[in-house]
């Protein structure tokens, strides 16, 4: 079996990754797939603790955020086809009519 | 109810197939809306099963034949005892329990039978099987109707059903369900020809009028179940439990029996909520011979003499005189007030509708100087005493039955003339475009000495109308005379009462005068134009019924020689046994013309001579006349026209003063009745509406839009400080959530 601070350990790499993605890249569709890794990375954690304490909680709440992660993506891709339908673009950096 | 109480329960064979009366109904009604559907147009639905008509007879035929089987039953049963009663609990849920009894009540539909059930189920299953034979001469006979007429007979069934289950249900709670399937059902009948206005605003106008008394009657059954915790009638109409809620509280039962008589007065179109009965003519005359004269609108009457009980209490012994008063003036009232507006009405259904109202209000006073009379008199130990309470009772019920015998016909007939001279005119302007058209097939301006041309129809209406006048020996007399008399009897004992006693005797001469006046100027004289001398005779389904409500009608005598005049209320008469048949006519006979009290003796001859001679009198001095040159009619109608052409030609006189008074003018018009409602409407509903609607724009919208301009403000000086980028607002957020992560674990 694998040791838990491995996979700690890789959580936290992919949250790194993940946050730096989000922060840096401008297509919208990329940023979301980047908050899907943070979101990943934190299950990964939760399964690593999980295994580390003997409790079947964090496996329980790992499912809960599959579930709602994956109704997020809906919402978020449906928000950008909006998006696009508005501006003809999905760049977060032409979308600001609110600062304007 | 009388003596020692003796509740005895007898197991009929039939009992138990008493709820299929109610539930065949039922079934018809989704089968024939379900092949209606399906089959529409179908040639063989249409040709052969007269578009759900013939389903419909069959339901309601099975219902008659099993209604006569549980009468004759009871009858059978009927020997000195109080009721004849059986709970089928079909939901027993055991929740229900209600604040003053201790077992759990169960919920269960229960079939009551007595005396007045068996009257009213009789009635109703009778007549809605006679209607619907009408209705397949009649509705399936004219094009308009092509193709919707599964919808009518659907409707129909359902009515019929909620009809009959009211009548036999065992609680006051199914009683008031039942009652709203035919509030419905009148609704949707009225509304039958929805692409019309008129008829699609007299639906609503009837459905919200029968409401505003519905409400009434909900509270008032609310409040007896407060009294009882029950609302079944084993409960309900139990002595011992009529005797706790009297010590405590009997001026909380008078309030909750006269709320429920609002509900009645609602539904039996008496003053004030009387408005939505003319209008309701709307809908097809089947429909109006069945709810607005036979059936529906008796279901307030029957609501008022289920509480005969709680009237007849012992216990209650003069404490609900004010209500039995308040039945019998807003009877009184009624019934002269829609006899007067009959006089000047034109549309040979809106006279009958008025005549109906003013018939039922009859029946109102007779309940109440019954009820009255129930309440005040020690009837339960003398002898005298209880025969006079129940042959009160005895023949307001029986007039119940003549009226709805005889305006089941009346009404009948009426539509067979209404669908001849409408043929009549089709066939005279044939090929000519009717779009524009503005006949009217149902005023009796184009009627007129059809007579001849419709003799099995003038013979029912003939028949029909003198049983509503109360002509000696026919129908309604033995039933009228009653009603005239106990209000009498009611005012010797309590003088309040004389008023409904002279609305009644006054009502007998004017219903005389508007019943003749309609017959004559439908039947009588020379044709008032060319279409009314082309009409035709009418097709056997619709003769059918006539023929056999006129042998009913006729044979009142036969029924009231069997006791009907006392026995709904009587728990001592037996049923035929007592007297034979021909002791019953004699004793009625002698009752009725030869009374031993000289103040009754005078009193009939003097409500005989008013119904009788005044009101035709007049009105065949104002419209008789012979029949056109060469037209015969039968040998029994031609004195009648003979007569009046005598008297017409001996007393006419000239009525025009009249006709352009101002009364007259008003009673056109409803008395501005209408009127009233609709000012009061706009005055006070509308500017009800008016301020809540301020409210709305001022108070709520004004926070609302506070709210709005508020953040919208708020957010321009929040805007000032962003960057506009994702980008950002990710960083912000993520070192945001790691600040308060660390201050967290520095915390902790």
């Amino acid at each position: 079996m694998i040791d838990p601070a491995l996979v700690s350990g890789l959580s936290a790499l992919m949250f790194v990754i993940g946050l730096g993605g989000a922060f840096t890249r401008k297509n919208a569709i990329i940023v979301l797939m980047c908050i899907e890794l943070m979101l990943n990375a934190a299950n990964m954690q939760f399964a690593a603790a999980a295994v580390h304490h003997g409790d079947t909680t964090g496996w329980v709440y790992t499912l809960f955020a599959i579930a709602i992660a994956a109704s997020e993506v809906a919402i978020g891709l449906a928000i950008f086809l909006a998006v696009y339908g508005q501006h003809e673009t999905i760049s977060l950096d032409d979308v600001n009519v609110l600062k304007n | 109810m009388s003596g020692t109480e003796v509740t005895t329960t007898v197991h009929s064979e039939w009992m138990q197939y008493a709820p299929l009366i109610i539930l065949l109904p039922m079934m018809g009604f989704a089968v024939i809306l379900f092949l209606g559907r399906v089959f529409n147009g179908h040639p063989f639905w249409k040709k052969n099963l007269k578009e759900g008509g013939l389903i419909a007879l069959l339901v309601m035929a099975a219902s008659f034949i099993l209604s006569l089987l549980l009468i004759s039953e009871f009858l059978k049963g009927y020997s000195g005892l109080d009721e004849v009663f059986e709970q089928i609990a079909w939901v027993n849920t055991g929740i229900w329990n209600g604040g003053s009894t201790t077992e759990p009540v169960s919920f269960g539909f229960g079939i009551y039978v007595d005396h007045i059930t068996v009257m009213l189920l009789f009635v109703a299953s009778f007549l809605c099987l006679l209607i619907n034979v009408f209705s397949i001469g009649y509705m399936n006979t004219d094009p308009i109707n092509d193709n919707r007429n599964h919808r009518f007979y659907a409707e129909f069934v359902l009515f019929c059903a909620g009809m009959l289950g009211m009548v036999l249900a065992d609680s006051f709670l199914w009683l008031f369900i039942f009652w709203e399937i035919m509030g419905l059902c009148s609704y949707l009948l009225i509304g039958f020809y929805y692409e019309r206005p008129s008829a699609a605003s007299a639906a609503k106008k009837a459905f919200l009028t029968t409401r505003i008394g519905d409400v009434f009657l909900m509270i008032g059954l609310v409040m007896l179940w407060d009294l009882f915790g029950s609302l079944d009638y084993a409960v309900v109409f139990d002595t011992h439990n009529i005797e706790i809620v009297a010590e405590n509280s009997a001026g909380t039962l008078q309030w909750a029996l006269g709320l429920m008589f609002i509900g009645a007065v609602g539904k039996s179109a008496q003053f004030p909520l009387h408005v939505w009965l003319p209008d309701a003519m709307e809908g097809p005359t089947p429909v109006s011979a069945l709810i607005h004269a036979a059936t529906m609108v008796n279901a307030g009457l029957y609501l008022v003499a289920r509480m005969f009980p709680f009237f007849g209490a012992e216990s209650l012994h003069g404490d609900l005189d004010d209500l039995a008063f308040i039945i019998a003036a807003v009877g009184g009232i009624t019934a002269v007030m829609a006899a007067a507006i009959a006089f000047v009405q034109m549309d040979l259904k809106k006279v009958l509708a008025y005549s109906t109202m003013s018939q039922l209000a009859y029946i109102f006073t007779g309940l109440g100087c019954a009820l009255y009379l129930a309440n005040t008199l020690d009837w339960h130990n003398d002898s005298d005493a209880h025969y006079i309470v129940v042959v009160a009772f005895g023949a307001a019920l029986f007039h119940l039955f003549n009226h709805a015998m005889a305006k089941g016909m009346l009404f009948m007939a009426s539509g067979s003339v209404i669908h001849e001279v409408h043929h009549a005119h089709h066939h005279l302007h044939h090929g000519e475009d009717h779009a524009d058209d503005d006949f009217d097939a149902q005023s009796m301006e184009n009627m007129g000495g059809l007579a001849s041309k419709m003799p099995i129809t003038a013979t029912a209406m003939l028949v029909g109308s003198a049983s509503i006048m109360g002509l000696p020996f026919i129908g309604g007399f033995w039933s009228k005379e009653g009603i005239i008399a106990n209000a009498w009897r009611a005012a010797q004992d309590d003088p309040r009462f004389l008023f409904p006693a002279m609305c009644v005797l006054l009502g007998a001469a004017m219903t005389g005068f508007y019943m003749s006046r309609m017959w004559l100027k439908t039947f009588a004289g020379k044709p008032n134009n060319e279409v009314a001398a082309h009409v035709g005779p009418t097709n056997t389904w619709i003769k059918t019924p006539l023929f056999i409500l006129t042998f009913v009608t006729l044979s009142s005598i036969l029924l009231a020689g069997m006791g009907f005049t006392h026995w709904a209320a009587d728990t001592e008469y037996s049923f035929l046994s007592e007297k034979n048949i021909i002791e019953g006519i004699l004793y009625e006979m002698e009752h009725a013309f030869a009374n031993h009290d000289a103040f009754f003796f005078i009193l009939t001859y003097v409500a005989i001579f008013l119904g009788a001679v005044v009101g035709p009198g007049l009105a065949m001095a104002l419209y008789g006349g012979k029949l056109a040159d060469g037209e015969e009619t039968k040998p029994w109608m031609r004195p009648v026209i003979r007569l009046s052409a005598w008297v017409n030609k001996r007393f006419h006189f000239d009525n025009t003063a009249f006709r352009e008074s101002s009364l007259a003018t008003a009673l056109e018009n409803r008395l501005y009745i209408d009127e009233y409602y609709d000012k009061a409407m706009v005055n006070i509903v509308a500017g009800f509406s008016n301020k809540v609607a301020e409210v709305d724009t001022e108070v709520i919208d004004g926070t609302i839009k506070a709210i709005e301009s508020g953040s919208q403000s708020l957010s321009t000086v929040v805007r000032s400080m962003t960057t506009g980028s994702a980008r950002d607002y990710i960083l912000m957020v993520a070192v945001g959530t790691l600040t308060i992560s660390l201050l967290i674990w520095g915390v902790a």
